[in-house]
């Protein structure tokens, strides 16, 4: 099962070991700065984009201050079309429920569309438990099951991986050697996933957003594969965050327009599909079953504290690629499933702090995160909370919280405040040979303490 | 003073919608789709579309020349499938429905929605691997737009 609790090291260690890779580090500069570069054109296009952002994000809040009333609307209204909800209040129910659907139609393959939820609730192996197959569809969700890894970014999943190694996994699955030229790469993985689309039980997706006045789902995506799942198979279960939901189909459209545009800077995602109950009387194709699953996963924890703005999150990934973190060390070493500042602050409000101690330190709060938010989550100043509460509970170490109590003492008073920096100025020939400031002066001059603060040099 | 006839164009310019009416250059709805359309990978004719074997032949509900995307509603003579599994679809779009953008389709259809609504914006595409765009993953690898001149 994906894990989202982790062990204190974990961001460390994997850090580390990416920070190493000269491939990963070439990979994620190109594909964090094309995607940077993509959004920041298609927001200057469009002339209304502030004041869609700031709309957005009150679209998002309201629907946060009434969440059971949407909630409560959504089912009637999809209950009238149909369609099943079930509420889902931990990851296990999810999960069971999801697979009751698999094991009562005699299940044997159910096709995936991405779903950053379904990561969440580890829903795959669950359905391995009753013998159902589940086979990722979206190319890069594809490629990472193949070699058994998991998403780094929630746009690209699989942006750490090159076509020679995409082309060693696909050829693999049929014992044939596929060239790695993007071409041949793209037909075979059309041709061995389209299989799985003609012949599923059952289809799985995620949802983007879900209209609570009309009860429909919205899937957004480039390849074609939420389509397919949602369209052929006899039973299609979409799985969905609480906080998916938004009002009506006016406020979807403000969404919408700046969802594929922070993500990828598209204008809309190819396919944009709004699903509103299983197939009606006469047409010919279209599921027979619709089940959406509505998981809360620790989401109502955060309804009432000031983290409550992490719900109006609408995933597009924005924030990772203008991260000096996150393009550093890459989505791994945060989560299997979330990353980036959006995931440094929703793991540890979904896990507990303990649980994830390092992430809300997986930022150097330059802020960047939130100037690209569409939906305006002060992501930067969430993290800085994050600490304080990581002080406060007791899960900082000690080392850290007396260093602070003793700098906090010292410059308070000016007589502390000069006896730190004359110590300072005296341990300055030493600063480039110890810890921190060796690793510093490796590549870079360390900066040289005057007398006083405005000799600095 | 302005002249009636001028105020009449001017309302009447309002209504079809806010984009119209900003755009200094006159552009109309039908050009700014067949832009913008062009712009995301589709082919688009005007009165006669192309015969392609095997292609999936769907009719439009609307079109939305803000983004150039066209609008399909599954029906029981407008199947899911038609426009989703053959290698290439070819769509009829009648050109007074193609509307200014999201807000107008979204009005438009009110709250009584088909039971699966796709905006289709060019054929499938992917940048999956090493962020190259791919086109033709899943979907269609073409997408042709047949419009057809209003009566």
């Amino acid at each position: 099962m994906a894990e989202l609790a982790q062990p204190p090291r974990r961001f460390r260690e994997i850090a580390r070991v990416k920070l190493a890779d000269a491939h990963i580090q070439t990979a994620l500069d190109d594909s964090t700065d094309r995607l940077r570069t993509h959004r920041l054109h298609a927001w200057s296009d469009l002339p209304e984009v502030q004041e869609l952002r700031q709309r957005a994000h009150e679209i998002r809040m309201s629907v946060i201050d009434d969440l059971d009333g949407h909630v409560e609307r959504f089912t009637a209204a999809l209950s009238a079309r149909g369609g099943n909800v079930y509420f889902a209040r931990t990851a296990e129910e999810a999960s069971e429920y999801v697979a009751n659907v698999c094991r009562r139609r005699g299940a044997k393959l159910a096709a995936k569309s991405k779903s950053m939820v379904s990561e969440e609730i580890g829903l795959n192996q669950a359905l391995e438990a009753v013998g159902t197959q589940a086979i990722e569809t979206d190319l890069g969700e594809y490629i990472l099951q193949l070699a058994g890894e998991h998403p780094v970014h929630i746009v690209a999943p699989a942006i750490e991986k090159t076509a020679e190694d995409v082309a060693e996994l696909l050829s693999a699955v049929r014992g044939k050697r596929i060239p790695p030229h993007l071409e041949e790469l793209t037909n075979a993985a059309r041709t061995q996933l389209r299989e799985t689309f003609l012949n599923a039980d059952v289809g799985i997706t995620g949802v983007n957003f879900a209209v609570s006045e009309t009860g429909s789902i919205c899937l957004c995506t480039n390849e074609g594969n939420g389509r397919l799942v949602s369209s052929i198979p006899p039973v299609h279960v979409a799985i969905m965050g609480m906080e998916r939901l938004v009002p009506t189909t006016a406020d979807l459209a403000v969404l919408l327009k700046l969802l594929a545009r922070s993500g990828t800077g598209q204008k809309l995602t190819v396919y944009t599909t709004l699903l509103t109950g299983p197939r009606r009387a006469g047409e010919t194709d279209g599921p027979e079953e619709l089940h959406v699953v509505i998981l809360d996963n620790g989401r109502t924890n955060l309804l009432r504290g000031r983290y409550r703005e992490m719900l109006a999150c609408i995933r597009c990934g924005a924030c990772l690629n203008v991260c000096p973190v996150y393009r550093k060390t890459g989505g791994a070493a945060y989560s299997d499933v979330y990353s980036g500042p959006m995931g440094a602050v929703l793991l540890p409000l979904l896990v507990g702090l303990q649980h994830a101690p390092s992430l809300p330190h997986a930022s150097s709060l330059c802020g960047a995160c939130t100037e690209a938010c569409p939906v305006k989550i002060p992501l930067h100043e969430l993290l800085l909370d994050l600490r304080r509460d990581l002080v406060a509970e007791g899960v900082a170490s000690w080392a850290e919280r007396v260093s602070f109590w003793l700098w906090s003492w010292a410059w308070s008073r000016p007589f502390g405040y000069r006896a730190s920096t004359a110590l300072a100025r005296l341990g300055q020939p030493l600063a480039g040979l110890v810890g921190p400031g060796r690793a510093w002066a490796r590549v870079r001059a360390l900066p040289r303490l005057g007398r006083r603060y405005r000799d600095r040099r | 003073m302005r002249d009636d006839a001028e105020h009449k164009a001017d309302s009447a310019a309002a209504e079809v919608g806010a984009r119209q009416c900003r755009d200094a250059a006159g552009v109309t709805l039908v050009e700014e789709f067949v832009a913008n359309a062009e712009a995301v990978g589709c082919h688009v004719y005007r009165g006669t579309g192309p015969d392609i074997e095997g292609a999936g032949v769907s009719t439009a509900l609307y079109g939305l020349a803000d983004t150039g995307s066209v609008v399909l509603a599954a029906a029981p003579d407008e199947p899911r499938s038609r426009s989703l599994l053959p290698d290439v679809h070819v769509t009829m779009l009648a050109e007074d429905r193609i509307l200014p953008g999201l807000d107008e389709l979204f009005a438009t259809l009110g709250a009584d929605l088909p039971s699966a609504l796709a905006i289709v914006t060019g054929p499938s595409r992917s940048a999956d691997i090493e962020q190259k765009l791919a086109v033709g993953v899943h979907g269609p690898r073409e997408v042709h737009v047949v419009l057809l001149p209003s009566a």
